[in-house]
């Protein structure tokens, strides 16, 4: 063995050791970890419920963050005893409520969102591509390109249309079982996208099919739409060059993003992704991430009773993301009205993401999440990685079910709405 | 036959400012305090001396990717300035290294101006380049003033693509001064033109006078188009063309000698406005006017009187002189749509000032009805003055201004400029608008955190 291979052991070892030991705070609570949003309690609850599949056991929060508003001022209804078993509370959700199309079910109500390849590592991509296929949902590509390492696992992978194309070809739409259009993102809503030069290497420029070291910009937003008219469009080319596909349409969340949906129903859409203003992964600035479009918890509401009130609810999977960081956030959007939540940032977490930021700082992520740096990416093997956000997922089943069983509610489709389940804190 | 547009050089412009690197002079503190138990850090040495059988390359393989430990004495004297807070080294060894915020760190600024606000002005100032960061956002939620105000976004209905990066243009030029509802020709050649700045910033007038700080703001200013308001119109012949003079019974005799394009007085001096606007016809005339209770009333009544501009401001702070302070973002808005409600909205222009701190005040304010914004404390941070404590109150200030190169400052105030120029185009751009002048009092392309809550919680009962 080399000495690159015997460093990166060594730093990989050193890391999972340490992402277990962490959480049990026998070295107290890392006093620079964290922020409002992701505290360093949540992180290590995470970190936790990535290791074990289940709960923490020590009093770590892994309810709420420190925001002080939003998810982080909801609750829950005292509601006693548990009125039902646990284990007959079902989490399935559908992904396509219309007559026509291929009936797709997911186990837990939470798929995975998309992160490029370039913006993140194979390894990580593969992680959690192999994750969603062991748990039976989804995970996206990102509009990076199709990596031929996920074919295999294409089942349960999202290919993403966004407005720069990257990789979009005929073959990754057929592979697909969703096309995920991306009209925007919460983490720069309205600005396209940005992948920084230093991280266009050649594998990520060969599959952009654009040139190395340069940088690469999203356009924003798609210039082939203009109107719902031509959205539909859209849709129709897909389901053209693959009739089985379900077609999801993600937003985000501007002050008319209920009429959003209503004409991404009327497209033909089977899922309207609603991204919310505080989430998202990609590097972005600032500015952005905490001034433009609203926050999910405000959109849910928002497009869900419009969606009612025009007498199409049950007919699209209303999609919620952008700062779901816990079961508990995915409770509450659905109890605000969404069908079901799609996640990142948490698995992210899930393999050792400190929430610091850096990630377009010099070679990337230190724990090879969103690099490309050769060395960093093998900090992560995928067989490691796909462990820990099944675990987090599984850990996540458990607090949805007693969340579920505590209301006497059989089914997570059940909470959908239920408002009047939820209270707020001051 | 060649036509003369291929012949002829295109004279179009896009307007940008150039960003140079102008570094801290001053230190700053590290926001990372990172240190190591040192003697189980020697004792780890030796356990992976052992396991790595001396390997040094293997042993000395240090747990930070940003050199922290690349000093002579690795992790015994960590080079903390180098630290990003990744925490990686925690990962790796919990029971070694311990990251946190330094003291220093959390010390800057004040109340209002917190230490990631200092920060932010600090590194916009120095490197020209706008804040980047990943994995979402990871402050508090909404909350008060500019932070309860989102900005909208269009998904598919917007005209261009700009950006920073993008080809076609967004304006971001405002005009100051009165424009006349109708052309009145016996005075055509009396009334003052407006005159127009290239952003919708302008310098107010500096707690702190300092001739090398001042000479910096003339400087920038010259540099990006845009004007400072100054008590000081004795020197600086350089900028003359650049200066706001604030003019009092002192000054009177040498502002109407120097016939600035643009002059401010105290609203609460008529007589003022008077002898200004009679002896200097050419000349925009714009009152300071301390937002109170009653200042939309005042500002009605300042409008009919024929002031060319408002320039309305609260305490450092954001926030106004009412017996109930209220933040500025409310009490401008209330000034703007009572101008609306008289017909008077277009006759002046309002200038808003007082804790516009960060970039993203500048649309915020213009969508509560500003046409532009008068920066104050921001540009001594930016210069790296110190913090003596709370900075609120406009004649008792705390920020002490450094002794600096005017050159070196100018740059720091154009990176700024730049920075922000760059950032109003982004929420613009994101919007679909293709003139910030689009954006003045356009409510309904915000969102407030007040009226989506009840909207979206309604029907969840409060916890008891």
């Amino acid at each position: 063995m080399g000495n690159l291979e015997l460093i990166v052991e060594k730093h990989s070892e050193r890391i999972h050791h340490g992402l277990e030991v962490l959480p049990t705070l026998r070295h107290g609570l890392p006093a620079g970890l964290g922020n409002k949003r992701w505290t360093a309690e949540l992180i290590l609850a995470t970190y936790e419920m990535a290791l074990t599949g289940d709960l923490p056991k020590n009093g770590l929060e892994y309810k709420i963050g420190d925001s002080g508003g939003g998810f982080d001022v909801l609750g829950w209804k005292n509601n006693g005893f548990p009125k039902i078993d646990e284990d007959d509370v079902d989490l399935s959700i559908s992904l396509n409520k219309r007559e026509v199309g291929k009936k797709i079910e997911i186990p837990l109500p939470i798929y995975g969102g998309g992160m490029s390849f370039g913006s993140i590592s194979l390894n990580f991509m593969l992680a959690r591509a192999r994750a969603a296929k062991k748990i039976g949902t989804y995970t996206s590509t990102g509009e990076g390109g199709y990596p031929d390492a996920i074919v295999p696992y294409r089942d349960h992978v999202i290919t993403q249309v966004a407005t720069g194309m990257f990789g979009v070809r005929e073959e990754t739409i057929q592979y697909a079982p969703i096309v995920e259009f991306k009209y925007a993102q919460g983490a720069k809503p309205g600005l396209g996208g940005h992948l920084l030069a230093d991280k266009v290497t050649s594998e990520v420029a060969k599959m952009r099919e654009s040139s190395m070291f340069t940088s690469l910009y999203s356009p924003f937003p798609f210039h082939s739409v203009y109107s719902v008219e031509d959205h539909k469009k859209h849709v129709d080319w897909i389901k053209t060059v693959n009739p089985r596909a379900l077609v999801s349409v993600k937003v985000s969340t501007p002050t008319d993003v209920d009429m959003v949906a209503i004409g991404s129903y009327y497209a033909g859409a089977n899922i309207i992704h609603i991204d919310g203003g505080y989430g998202g992964t990609g590097a972005a600035p600032e500015i952005a991430k905490k001034n433009i479009a609203m926050p999910i918890e405000y959109a849910i509401p928002k497009v869900h009773d419009y969606l009612m009130s025009e007498g199409v609810r049950d007919q699209i999977v209303l999609i919620a993301s952008g700062g779901i960081r816990t079961a508990d956030d995915i409770a509450k959007a659905i109890a605000l009205g969404a069908d079901g939540c799609v996640v990142a940032t948490a698995e992210a977490v899930a393999v050792g993401c400190t929430h610091c930021g850096n990630c377009e700082r010099g070679r990337g992520c230190q724990v090879g999440i969103t690099t490309t740096d050769p060395e960093l990416s093998r900090l992560i093997e995928p067989e490691w990685g796909e462990t820990r956000i099944v675990n987090l997922f599984t850990a996540w089943s458990k607090r949805l079910r007693s969340i579920l069983a505590g209301f006497g509610l059989e089914s997570v489709r059940d909470l959908r709405g239920r408002k009047d389940l939820l209270v707020r804190y001051k | 036959m060649v036509l003369d547009s291929e012949t002829k050089p295109s004279k179009y412009e896009r307007f940008r400012i150039e960003t140079e690197p102008a570094p801290h002079v001053f230190q700053i503190p590290n926001r990372f305090d990172v240190s190591a138990r040192k003697v189980r850090l020697a004792a780890m040495l030796v356990h992976e001396a052992f396991e790595f059988k001396l390997n040094k390359e293997v042993v000395l393989s240090r747990p930070c990717i940003y050199g922290v430990f690349g000093g002579h004495f690795g992790g015994f004297k960590p080079l903390k300035h180098k630290c990003v807070g990744c925490m990686r080294c925690v990962q790796e060894y919990p029971h070694i290294m311990t990251v946190k915020q330094s003291d220093e760190y959390k010390r800057l600024g004040d109340s209002f101006w917190t230490p990631e606000a200092v920060f932010t002005i600090l590194n916009e100032a120095s490197t020209g380049k706008i804040p980047v960061k990943g994995m979402g956002y990871k402050g508090a939620f909404g909350g008060e003033g500019f932070d309860g105000i989102w900005t909208d976004m269009s998904e598919i209905v917007r005209p261009t693509r700009d950006g920073v990066y993008g080809r076609e243009y967004i304006s971001t030029c405002v005009d100051i001064g009165r424009k006349p509802t109708s052309v009145d020709f016996g005075r055509i050649d009396q009334s003052p033109s407006t005159v127009e700045v290239p952003v919708p910033i302008i310098f107010d007038d500096l707690p702190a006078f300092d001739f090398d700080v001042w000479n910096a703001v003339g400087k920038a200013a010259r540099k990006v188009g845009t004007f400072f308001v100054t008590h000081d119109q004795t020197r600086g012949e350089d900028y003359r063309e650049r200066m706001i003079p604030i003019v009092d019974d002192n000054s009177l005799d040498e502002t109407l000698e120097k016939r600035p394009s643009i002059v401010e007085y105290d609203s609460e001096r008529s007589d003022l406005f008077e002898k200004l606007s009679d002896s200097l016809p050419s000349s925009i005339v714009i009152a300071r006017v301390p937002l109170r209770e009653d200042t939309a009333d005042r500002a009605c009544k300042l409008a009919r009187e024929g002031v060319h501009g408002l320039h309305l401001y609260a305490d450092y702070h954001g926030q106004d002189y009412s017996g109930d302070p209220r933040h500025i973002s409310e009490s401008v808005k209330e000034v703007h749509q009572l101008l609306v409600k008289e017909g008077l909205r277009d006759q002046v222009t309002i200038i808003a000032s007082g804790g516009i701190t960060l970039a993203e005040h500048v649309p915020k304010a213009i969508i509560c009805g500003a046409d532009l914004v008068g920066i104050d404390t921001t540009v001594l941070v930016a210069l790296q003055a110190e913090f003596l404590g709370e900075t609120r109150d406009r004649n008792s200030y705390k920020l002490r201004p450094r002794k600096i190169d005017p050159a070196w400052g100018a740059q720091r105030l154009v990176n700024l400029f730049g920075v922000w120029h760059d950032q109003l185009i982004e929420i613009l751009s994101a919007m679909g608008m293709r003139d910030v002048r689009r954006l003045r009092g356009d409510i309904g392309r915000s969102m407030m955190d007040a009226e989506l809550r009840e909207q979206s919680f309604k029907g969840i009962a409060w916890a008891t």
